[in-house]
């Protein structure tokens, strides 16, 4: 169906005749590809957000004195924030085997676990309701089906108003200590 | 290099129905291949011209596509809140990578579709494609009804989607819409509670606009869509075929082989034989694949180039959001259904003390009454099998006339309430600067 007409001629103009067909059939293929293979690109990156309407990463929790000896849960954010005197921390409150939120729980006998190298008597760790992971007080994993330690987050001091930053898009070690 | 001919292979396995080598091939396309399988298996040279039918049923059809893939890709980022679908439509534009580009091809396309059904009736009047030919069962009457109702969803289409930005451009377009809906007796007002889900323009009609945009009436377009191609099938194809039928020359074929018998011996001469003549099909009929396949996916790139160029350019608009508190002067239907506007605002009839709502006489009656003329008449056309598939018949020449009059007319009414009408509907002509009117009361 496609073959061009036999043309008379020497062997030369035949071949000429048809490789021109085929390059312009060639470049027409291509063309459209880039034109198709462009609409398509711009549909799927209009779907790849440039916006995010979610809370910020970054925010501050109010001045240091107004914070509670202990442990605080903010809630909205799923964040344990502890003061120890000047000591200042964060663990984050998300279960690392499912995400579901961990409950800090008293303990009846305070546990003596190793934190930081050092062994101690520490009267609390966090439970995750929904499988049974549980985590010692720094936040280490030792039971359930939770792979890894609960994130410590990053805790500034903000320079214009001297109020707690939390900065949810920094994890650090678990000796971080923010003194003031 | 011996993986070259492996390759080649599995190219020509994949592709063969697209480029067949030979007329049994072509044949043997439409029946494997899915797409293929729309088409018949050859077409004549009269279905195929671009000047017959300009290829706007096709048209129309690759429109809907695009409506379909730029309308898919926007349901993902606009919501149908009446407190957040604003904001989202002002993030497509401004916000989302090549937002804008989604939201003008959608855009276009639709005010283009709109335009190309209404030319595609045109056509198919003007040609008397909804008049039977010779064959036999045809019943094209009845494909010229599905396509006024296709025709019909396509406005609603257009006028269900016109609320979404929920600016008020929106808001009012559909506030005058609904109202002249209401007009219709005895079911009016019921009618109007059902399409706004209340009394008022609120979350109830968005969502129920947004649903029928969306889900319902595509799925009455696909549904109605593939009743009219089959019945174009049913019928015998396009009507130019019918006309083509008809002047076709019989030619002389070939007697036909017949046993000769004798009675004692051998005859002199010629014995009985059949003597037959053949109208030549197959000098008028060419393959589907390549000949059609071509043309449409031709029409397919055109139409999708053409839009693309036109969305560049034109850029879909976006006022201020939807305020109930302040009604803009003019408030205006969309373009489509401004040459009912302009009708019911001079048909408020006065009857002594009665007075007749202009949204009745102009909104329900008239457009009711025309569409009634349009489902009536390929019934009662008196013309005969000479004026099928014809352009400009010369028996069809008055009601021809008769048509294009009133198409006319529905154009001058369009044109007068776009370019002409400004505040309290005034007339002005194009380049009169309006008057400020104030925004709040």
């Amino acid at each position: 169906m496609n073959t061009p007409p036999a043309r008379t001629g020497a062997a030369g103009t035949e071949r000429s005749q048809e490789s021109r067909r085929t390059f312009l059939q060639k470049i027409g293929l291509a063309g459209l590809l880039a034109g198709l293979g462009g609409l398509g690109f711009q549909s799927v990156r209009s779907l790849v957000p440039n916006v995010s309407y979610e809370a910020p990463l970054r925010f501050k929790i109010g001045v240091p004195a107004a914070l509670a000896d202990g442990v605080t849960f903010l809630e909205e954010r799923r964040l344990y924030v502890f003061k120890e005197g000047k000591s200042f921390y964060a663990i984050s409150a998300a279960c690392t085997h499912l995400g579901c939120t961990v409950k800090y729980t008293k303990l009846q006998t305070p546990k003596q676990v190793e934190i930081d190298g050092q062994r101690r008597d520490v009267p609390f760790e966090f439970h995750c309701p929904c499988h049974g992971s549980k985590f010692y007080a720094d936040g280490t994993n030792y039971t359930g089906p939770a792979p890894s330690p609960l994130r410590w987050y990053k805790l500034e001091m903000a320079p214009d108003d001297g109020q707690l930053l939390v900065d949810m898009g920094s994890e650090v070690e678990r000796n971080f200590r923010l003194t003031v | 290099m011996s993986l070259f001919p492996t390759i080649k292979n599995a190219y020509r396995r994949l592709t063969w129905t697209w480029n067949p080598a030979s007329e049994k091939e072509a044949g043997d396309a439409i029946v494997k291949n899915m797409l293929l399988h729309w088409f018949p298996n050859k077409v004549t040279k009269g279905s195929l011209s671009w000047n017959y039918s300009f290829y706007l049923g096709t048209i129309s059809f690759v429109l809907f596509l695009i409506l379909v893939v730029t309308g898919v890709i926007l349901q993902f980022l606009y919501v149908p809140s009446v407190e957040r679908a604003y904001a989202s439509v002002k993030d497509i534009e401004f916000a989302v990578s090549f937002g804008w580009v989604l939201r003008a091809m959608h855009r276009i396309a639709a005010h283009l579709m709109v335009a190309v059904v209404f030319l595609h009736m045109v056509r198919v009047f003007l040609t008397g494609a909804y008049k039977n030919g010779l064959a036999v069962g045809a019943h094209r009457q009845v494909n010229w009804i599905v396509g006024l109702l296709l025709l019909i969803v396509t406005l609603l289409l257009s006028f269900t989607g016109y609320l979404l930005p929920w600016d008020q451009l929106a808001y009012w377009a559909i506030t005058v819409g609904t109202n002249i809906a209401s007009a219709a007796p005895v079911v009016g007002g019921w009618m109007r509670m059902f399409l706004l889900g209340g009394a008022v323009i609120d979350q109830g009609a968005l969502i129920r606009f947004y649903v029928l945009h969306v889900v319902f009436l595509p799925g009455v377009v696909l549904l109605l869509f593939s009743y009219h191609m089959w019945r174009v099938r049913k019928d015998g194809g396009l009507a130019v075929v019918d006309h083509e039928a008809l002047t076709e020359k019989p030619a002389s074929a070939a007697p036909s082989k017949a046993k000769t018998y004798s009675l004692l011996g051998i005859t002199n001469g010629t014995s009985v034989h059949v003597r037959t003549t053949e109208v030549d099909e197959e000098g008028d009929s060419v393959p589907s694949v390549p000949h059609l396949a071509r043309r449409v996916w031709l029409v397919t790139l055109g139409t999708i180039l053409l839009v693309f160029a036109l969305s560049l350019i034109f850029r879909a608009p976006l006022e201020a959001p939807a305020n109930p508190y302040v009604t803009p002067n003019p408030a205006k239907a969309p373009w489509y259904f401004l040459w009912l506007q302009e009708i019911v605002t001079v048909t408020t009839i006065k009857l002594g003390a009665f007075t007749v709502n202009g949204a009745l006489v102009g909104g329900i009656i008239l457009p009711a009454l025309l569409l009634a003329l349009a489902v009536w008449w390929p019934y009662r056309d008196r013309t005969g099998v000479e004026a099928v598939g014809v352009w400009f018949a010369p028996t069809r020449r008055r009601q021809n006339m008769a048509f294009l009059a009133i198409c006319l007319l529905i154009i001058v009414f369009t044109l007068i309430g776009t370019f002409f009408r400004g505040p309290y509907w005034n007339f002005y002509w194009p380049w009169e600067v309006w008057p400020d009117m104030p925004v709040k009361f």
